[in-house]
């Protein structure tokens, strides 16, 4: 953590624990998905039948993984963009795009959340159950509008981060450095 | 109407937002400005939808195996083997350099694992040998893109879900352009290291390439899995994805003991991160081709060239693939494959061409864009891991992009070469 960020203490409490709650998804996530996937190989091929939820419980796993990541993408400046016009910027215009696009992208993201709590709450009064787990819908897709939030979340204080220290911050706690190997840099 | 979705996507893409908002912010745009009785929550049930076919498991399988072995010894062996092969022929070491990455990409799938993987011990004994860094540097990054053809591939798991094609198919008509590819690149290697009056390297004995057979044996069971499980009908791609996770535990961490157990929950959330990354673009991809094909906006691009496709299948095959190497000259090949996928799709119906093949092109295309200049996405990766300036890393590339135009013009012209082994099977 940089000195600057010190003002941001409480804050940053709060966001380790979440982050801890994030990287246990996605590991949880991703190796129950290799465990399940592997068991079933095994019981269709030895013991002559897949097992009957293996379907319904990937298909969890995966809007689980996909939507409960997505914050932690933002954390580590790792969603996939085209940074060829940003990356001719310095500065100030660079930092000012940066938040902007922060700024923009968490709006859209809360949209959608709120789309999302809508369609939950569709699925809740639908009572809709997964066929061979019998598990309520609502309960698997809630991941679907707190993780829009939490990606949300991540890009404000994105935002935060950027209107209140110096420099260009990719995310919360991710600087902007620029590599020495990036073509740009022979120009400054 | 089409103008605002390709405006939205554009201004938004320009100015370096994540991708997953040019998607969903053309899907909004459309929604309120044309049809806004729909309920909104309609889109997110599409997102939600588009990352539930039961074979895009196979993505986090396929790359928690490959970040498994970029972590152990598996790369290497494979590379010691083909060098023991091939290095005392003309051009052997570049020969070596393009036979790994194809090799390795049949047991990654990722083209940034094979750069990496086989980039960073390649490069300073071909610079050793006196071949230029230009030419050394374009060959890794374009033989990387193998990778992409080769099974497993993600980008054809992702092409097979938005286009419904059997992605069992399509892993297998890569075989063939993938192999294709890899021996034009080996004959520019060869004629490359004549003109650049390059020695040849040593021959090895055969108890050296015994023992690197050996040594390779049990990587190589990774192509047998994948390949041969789906080949024979033995194992889905999903299931062949679980297999290569097992095998690749068993190998890293019971057999060569290069992986610690206690590795595997960091390694689980490398690929957690990559698979939410991709999968909300696939998500945001689902709602955007939804809302496009329900404002019917295929048609009012492609209008009467649909009709006109039927007649000449040949002219759709060469839009179809300037569109998607153009794309990927800008853009990640996962976003150009979600983008024009479903606006392509009533084109390829019409035309009345095969799937499978024009599958196999829009991934060679990806392959042959990723790695062109102004931006395709793998000379960033080539820029990061060689720490080399964008201009010294383009240098060479010319050349490469050549001879895979040559081998689209030839998969094109010749389907069999794609459809032969699916043909045999299915």
């Amino acid at each position: 953590m940089t000195t600057s960020a010190r003002g941001f203490a409480p804050l940053r409490l709060l966001d380790r624990a979440v982050e801890r709650l994030e990287q246990g998804i996605l590991v949880g996530g991703i190796l129950a998905m290799a465990l399940l996937n592997i068991a079933n190989v095994i019981s269709r091929n030895l013991l002559g039948g897949s097992m009957s939820f293996a379907e319904e419980a990937n298909q969890g796993l995966i809007v689980l993984v996909t939507f409960m990541g997505l914050g932690y993408g933002v954390r580590r400046a790792r969603h996939i963009r085209m940074s060829a016009f940003y990356d001719q910027l310095r500065g100030r215009a660079r930092k000012a795009l940066m938040t902007g696009i922060a700024a923009g992208t968490a709006a859209l993201l809360l949209l959608l959340a709120w789309f999302a709590v809508v369609h939950v709450q569709q699925l809740y009064q639908s009572g809709t159950v997964t066929p061979a787990l019998r598990v309520p819908v609502y309960l698997i897709q809630l991941s679907v509008p707190v993780g829009l939030l939490l990606g949300a979340a991540q890009y404000l204080l994105t935002v935060w981060r950027n209107l209140t220290t110096e420099g260009t911050w990719l995310s919360f706690t991710e600087p902007d450095v620029y590599h020495e190997a990036e073509p740009e840099s022979a120009s400054c | 109407m089409l103008i605002l979705v390709v405006t939205v996507m554009l201004v938004l893409l320009a100015l370096g937002f994540p991708m997953m908002v040019p998607l969903a912010g053309a899907a909004l745009a459309l929604l309120f400005g044309f049809f806004s009785g729909i309920q909104p929550a309609l889109l997110v049930q599409q997102m939600v939808g588009g990352v539930q076919p039961v074979v895009l498991t196979a993505v986090p399988m396929f790359i928690l195996a490959a970040d498994i072995m970029t972590k152990g010894h598996t790369a290497n062996r494979l590379l010691d083997l083909v060098d023991t092969f091939v290095r005392h022929l003309r051009g052997g070491l570049p020969i070596t350099t393009a036979a790994s990455c194809t090799l390795f990409g049949a047991v990654s799938g990722s083209t940034q694992a094979t750069v990496v993987a086989m980039g960073a011990p390649l490069r300073p004994r071909l610079l050793k040998a006196g071949y230029r860094d230009s030419f050394v540097m374009a060959l890794i990054i374009n033989s990387s893109d193998i990778a992409l053809l080769i099974p497993p591939s993600i980008g054809m798991i992702i092409y097979g879900v938005v286009a419904g094609v059997s992605v069992g198919e399509l892993f297998i008509a890569g075989i063939g352009p993938g192999l294709l590819v890899l021996a034009l690149f080996s004959l520019y290697c060869w004629m490359a290291a004549r003109r650049q009056n390059i020695p040849r390297e040593p021959r090895a004995g055969w108890g050296d390439r015994l023992r690197a057979l050996r040594s390779a044996s049990l990587p190589l069971g990774f192509p047998v899995i994948v390949v041969g499980g789906i080949y024979s009908g033995y194992f889905s791609p999903t299931e062949a994805a679980a297999v290569s996770v097992l095998y690749a535990l068993i190998l890293e961490v019971g057999v060569f003991r290069a992986v610690r157990l206690s590795e595997i929950p960091g390694i689980a959330l490398s690929t957690g991160l990559i698979t939410s990354v991709v999968f909300i673009l696939v998500a945001a991809g689902a709602a955007f081709s939804w809302m496009i094909s329900f404002a019917g906006i295929p048609d009012m691009v492609l209008g009467d060239f649909i009709q006109a496709a039927g007649d000449s299948p040949w002219l759709a095959l060469a839009v179809i693939c300037l569109a998607y190497f153009v794309g990927c000259m800008f853009v990640d090949p996962i976003v150009v494959i979600l983008v024009l996928t479903p606006i392509f799709a009533p084109l390829i119906a019409a035309s009345g061409l095969d799937p499978v093949h024009v599958g196999t092109l829009v991934v060679m295309q990806a392959a042959i864009g990723s790695a062109t200049p102004p931006f395709g996405c793998d000379i960033f990766t080539a820029i990061a891991i060689f720490r080399r300036p964008y201009l010294d890393v383009i240098r060479g590339t010319p050349p490469f992009i050549a001879i895979l135009a040559v081998a689209t013009m030839l998969l094109i012209a010749f389907p069999s070469i794609a459809l032969f082994l699916p043909n045999l099977l299915y």
